[in-house]
């Protein structure tokens, strides 16, 4: 049976104009596109490319000027369609004068759901996010960090079928990063479907299941993450406790195989994992230095 | 007081206005039909004129079907629960931009007010009245286009309405919210403020007086009986009363300065009690005023005395002309029970222009005579003089039982009003080349008065729809242009408001100086306004030009609020008069109207727009 399609878009293309209605640009070029039930679908490309004009045109925050936007069956400019719908944008835009219950109660409340199940909600929502500290504070005293996950619990007040994240994790510190793909992965895990376009390859790379890569408003690469980033000609072997002696035997065996050995190292962990493994060993034990320690328990 | 419209009766003015029959279109009902119908196929044509430059035809076509068909029932699913978080959201806005600084602003105003409201004014209720009533009106619109003209351009600025349109929210609640947001938030302000008049102006009218013991004198009637003392109080506010005291100890003193006191004994002591009649509600019965002239031939209008204001003309003294109000629908509940029970009368107020050909002696003022007439049979009452002071009320009870011209009894009641309840009050001037000058308005029959408080806050009322009206206009402006330009758009729309009659004026080119482009080639050249133009080719465009902005004009002119009237309701409560229940019907009418229109008309911009672009 065929995967359920959440967004449809045929043809879809925008051009920007002037006031007198000359072309300025054409951020998008005839985008065909599905994104299925369930999976968490990735748009990538440089600036400019037309990664957010293409999520601007799925809310029906643009009109296309060809094409069409199908998003949970309905055309993109259909706002009913925004019930079962969760946006986080590129920033907050959020009321900086309200504190985060008020604003997740003013969000809640433009959706029908009951006083019972908002209050519920933005509880869950403010743990979820962890800003039960800051709950009473303005969000103009909120740090960039803090005002993404307030961004993305208003995306979820609503307990949304579709999510779209727009740079999710632009401006969060690398524990941040961490949880907000931890979270990314966990709504997939629900059943939700998330589409997300952002220029950080790493986290694409790390949650998407299927990516689309726009250049220049046209969609240049489409498909399955691990199938797009397979190396068909390249074996790679991992194993610990390795001998010189059979490290040997081993560049002997390719040799007779008449393979190539392209590398045969010790391999270096990622900043990202140093950085995590530091901090939460600082927090463990706070005081002392753990440079080093880190670094050799987890590469060793 | 001026009234220089009369005020027709509520479905009068919606069903036919001026005009005799509904089916003559000058009834309210049919002028907005007109302009809602006028508005939807200038938008409709317009809209697909520019869809068809950039899309084609075709596309055009279902922009234009989808903006209506999809637009209409978008509109029908607005939610007053989407509505209400919008407005809470806007008030709280509101709040937090600090919106009760104008609060201290008006706190301070009247703090100092004081200084400038001169307190030896004859009428200081009118003065202290008018003047709150105009400051608050005047920083309440202020504050209500600050708020609503630049809230949503802000959102379009910061992108807050992006997290917003994403959710499901349609562009009427957007809309909507706001206008009930900045509303309730102005309605508390003009609440606050409203109380703060009322006791500013309530403590600043407040005083007393002591008796000026030197100044009393028994009064005695011709066989030596004592029928109390007269005398005077205190001067004290730049004024002083005369006294008149009964035997008991109780009097009155008499009116000055548009207020009384009443005098009551303390032991021996004569107290003197706090003012009253400052603050007055009248309302009147008002007729038809007709003249006549110096031979006493009936006209329309009495003669010029050369003012350029033509809402009153004079009638001329020691001559045969007269003006004459005839009044509908007298009946015994128009008459009044005398205080002591003594019998009943008819409480007519006139107010009196006095124009003097010569000095004369100006204390005095000018004499003038009052009758009542039966329109029918011509029976009336005996002359009544008086003085007249300019534009002072002066009141007139006739006792039922008159005597008649012939020196008959008659009773106003059985002689004087006719079976189907008219009568008339005929005015004359008794000084040779004096002159009294009248409007309709001038006369009238004195209704049970009403709360002077109530009348306040109908004043109130009145401002708090002019505040509605620009806050509908500012927030929709907002919906297609940037916050500035927002706020010049709805600045013009209130100058051309406040300023319909003379822009209705220009636009029917009856304006001295002709149409707009004439106007400027005058200014231009220093030509007068009067000089007409030699006959030329670019005299011929020149006028070609006027004649189509005038038209335009006229169009516009049909939308624009008559701010003028409603500035007029609160001139009722500064004179004294109450805000007739017909007028203010009214207004409540033409408000909901632009809120309305406004509203409609800010849906459809908002949703047309593209909320990311």
């Amino acid at each position: 049976m065929p995967a359920e399609a959440v967004i449809e878009t045929r043809a879809l293309s925008k051009i920007y104009r002037d006031f007198w209605g000359r072309q300025k640009v054409r951020a998008l070029k005839a985008l065909d596109l599905e994104v299925y039930k369930g999976e968490i679908f990735g748009l990538l490309g440089p600036n400019g490319s037309g990664k957010t004009t293409t999520i601007k045109l799925l809310l029906g925050l643009l009109f296309p000027t060809e094409g069409r936007a199908l998003v949970l069956g309905k055309d993109a400019t259909d706002v009913s369609k925004n019930e079962r719908i969760g946006y986080l944008p590129e920033e907050s835009y959020l009321y900086k004068f309200l504190n985060a219950e008020e604003t997740l109660d003013f969000y809640g409340r433009l959706f029908d759901i009951t006083p019972e199940v908002r209050k519920e909600r933005i509880e869950k929502l403010i743990k979820l996010v962890k800003i039960e500290r800051a709950r009473k504070r303005q969000l103009r005293e909120y740090s960039k960090g803090m005002t993404r996950r307030i961004g993305l619990a208003q995306a979820l007040i609503n307990d949304p079928d579709l999510i779209l994240l727009d740079e999710p994790t632009s401006g969060l510190d690398p524990i941040g990063t961490r949880e907000m793909k931890d979270m990314i992965l966990e709504l997939r895990d629900q059943g939700k479907t998330i589409v997300m376009c952002s220029h950080l390859l790493a986290d694409v790379q790390d949650v998407c299941d299927r990516i689309a890569i726009l250049h220049q408003g046209e969609l240049k690469e489409l498909g399955r993450v691990d199938s797009l980033l397979t190396v068909e000609d390249v074996t790679q072997i991992r194993a610990r406790n390795l001998t010189d002696a059979c490290q040997n035997e081993l560049r002997d065996v390719i040799a007779r195989h008449e393979g190539e050995l392209l590398e045969m190292a010790n391999p270096t962990t990622t900043l990202e994992d140093l950085f995590l493994s530091i901090v939460s060993d600082s927090e463990a034990r706070p005081g002392r230095r753990v440079v080093g320690t880190a670094a050799k328990a987890d590469g060793g | 007081m001026v009234l220089e419209k009369e005020v027709l009766p509520f479905f009068t003015w919606l069903l036919r206005g001026e005009g005799a029959t509904f089916a003559d279109g000058e009834g309210a009902l049919v002028l907005f039909a007109i302009v809602v119908a006028t508005v939807f196929v200038l938008a409709l044509v317009g809209g697909f004129l520019v869809s068809l430059v950039r899309h084609g035809p075709i596309r055009a076509g279902e922009i234009a079907y989808n903006t209506i068909v999809g637009g209409v029932g978008e509109l029908l699913r607005t939610s007053f629960r989407r509505v209400a978080a919008l407005a809470a959201v806007a008030a709280k806005e509101s709040v937090r931009r600090r919106v009760w600084v104008a609060l201290v602003v008006f706190g301070l105003i009247l703090l100092f007010a004081s200084w400038y409201l001169k307190a030896n004014n004859t009428q200081p209720a009118r003065l202290y009245l008018s003047f709150v009533l105009t400051a608050t009106t005047y920083l309440i619109l202020l504050l209500s286009l600050l708020l609503a003209a630049f809230s949503l351009p802000a959102d379009f600025r910061t992108k807050t309405l992006y997290t917003i349109v994403t959710k499901p929210v349609r562009a009427g609640d957007i809309v909507l919210g706001r206008m009930l947001g900045f509303t309730l938030v102005g309605t508390v302000l003009l609440a606050i403020m409203g109380l703060g008049s009322w006791v500013f102006v309530n403590g600043s009218l407040a005083h007393t007086h002591r008796v000026d013991i030197e100044s009393l004198e028994a009064l005695r009637s011709p066989d030596g009986e004592s029928l109390g003392q007269r005398g005077l109080t205190s001067y004290d506010v730049y004024h002083k009363h005369d006294l008149t005291i009964d035997t008991d100890g109780s009097g009155v003193a008499e009116g000055a300065h548009s207020h009384t006191h009443q005098v009551t004994q303390n032991g021996d002591r004569l107290e003197i009690g706090p003012a009253e009649g400052f603050l007055r509600a009248r309302v009147p019965q008002r007729g038809k005023l007709r003249f006549y002239d110096r031979k006493g031939v009936e006209t329309a209008r009495g003669i010029s005395v050369g003012n350029e204001w033509a809402y009153r003309s004079f009638i001329q003294g020691a001559t045969q002309a007269a003006a004459v109000w005839t009044f509908e629908g007298v009946s015994k509940s128009s008459l009044v029970e005398y205080a002591d029970g003594g019998g009943e009368y008819l409480p007519v107020e006139l107010i009196v222009r006095v124009y003097r050909s010569y000095k004369g002696e100006i204390e005095r003022g000018i004499q003038g005579s009052i009758q009542l007439r039966n329109p029918d049979t011509q029976v009336k009452t005996n002359l009544r003089t008086f003085y007249a002071k300019d534009a002072t009320i002066d009141s007139f009870d006739f006792a039922n039982e008159q005597t008649s011209t012939d020196q008959l009894p008659i009773t106003i009641l059985e002689d004087l009003v006719t079976p189907d309840g008219r009568l008339e009050v005929i005015v004359q001037a008794l000084d040779r080349n004096q002159y009294f000058g009248f409007a309709q308005a001038d006369c009238y029959l004195r209704r049970p008065e009403g709360s002077p408080l109530w009348n306040f806050i109908k004043g109130y009322l009145s401002i708090w729809m002019q505040m509605v009206i620009v806050i509908a206009v500012a927030v929709t402006a907002s919906t297609f242009l940037k916050g500035p330009i927002a706020m010049l758009f709805t600045v013009a729309f209130l100058v051309l408001g406040l300023n319909r009659e003379f822009f209705v004026k220009i636009a029917q080119l009856e304006s001295y100086g002709g149409g707009p482009v004439e106007s400027a080639v005058r200014m231009v050249t220093g030509m007068n306004q009067m000089s007409p133009f030699d006959p030329s080719s670019a005299v011929s465009v020149m006028k070609g030009i006027d004649f189509v902005l005038a038209k335009m004009m006229l169009g516009l002119s049909y939308v624009l609020p008559d701010f003028s009237t409603f500035l007029g309701r609160v001139n009722f409560v500064a004179e004294g008069f109450s805000i007739p229940a017909d007028a203010l019907t009214r207004d409540l009418i033409v408000c909901l109207a632009y809120v309305v229109g406004a509203f409609v008309i800010g849906y459809f911009c908002l949703r047309a727009r593209e909320v990311a672009k």
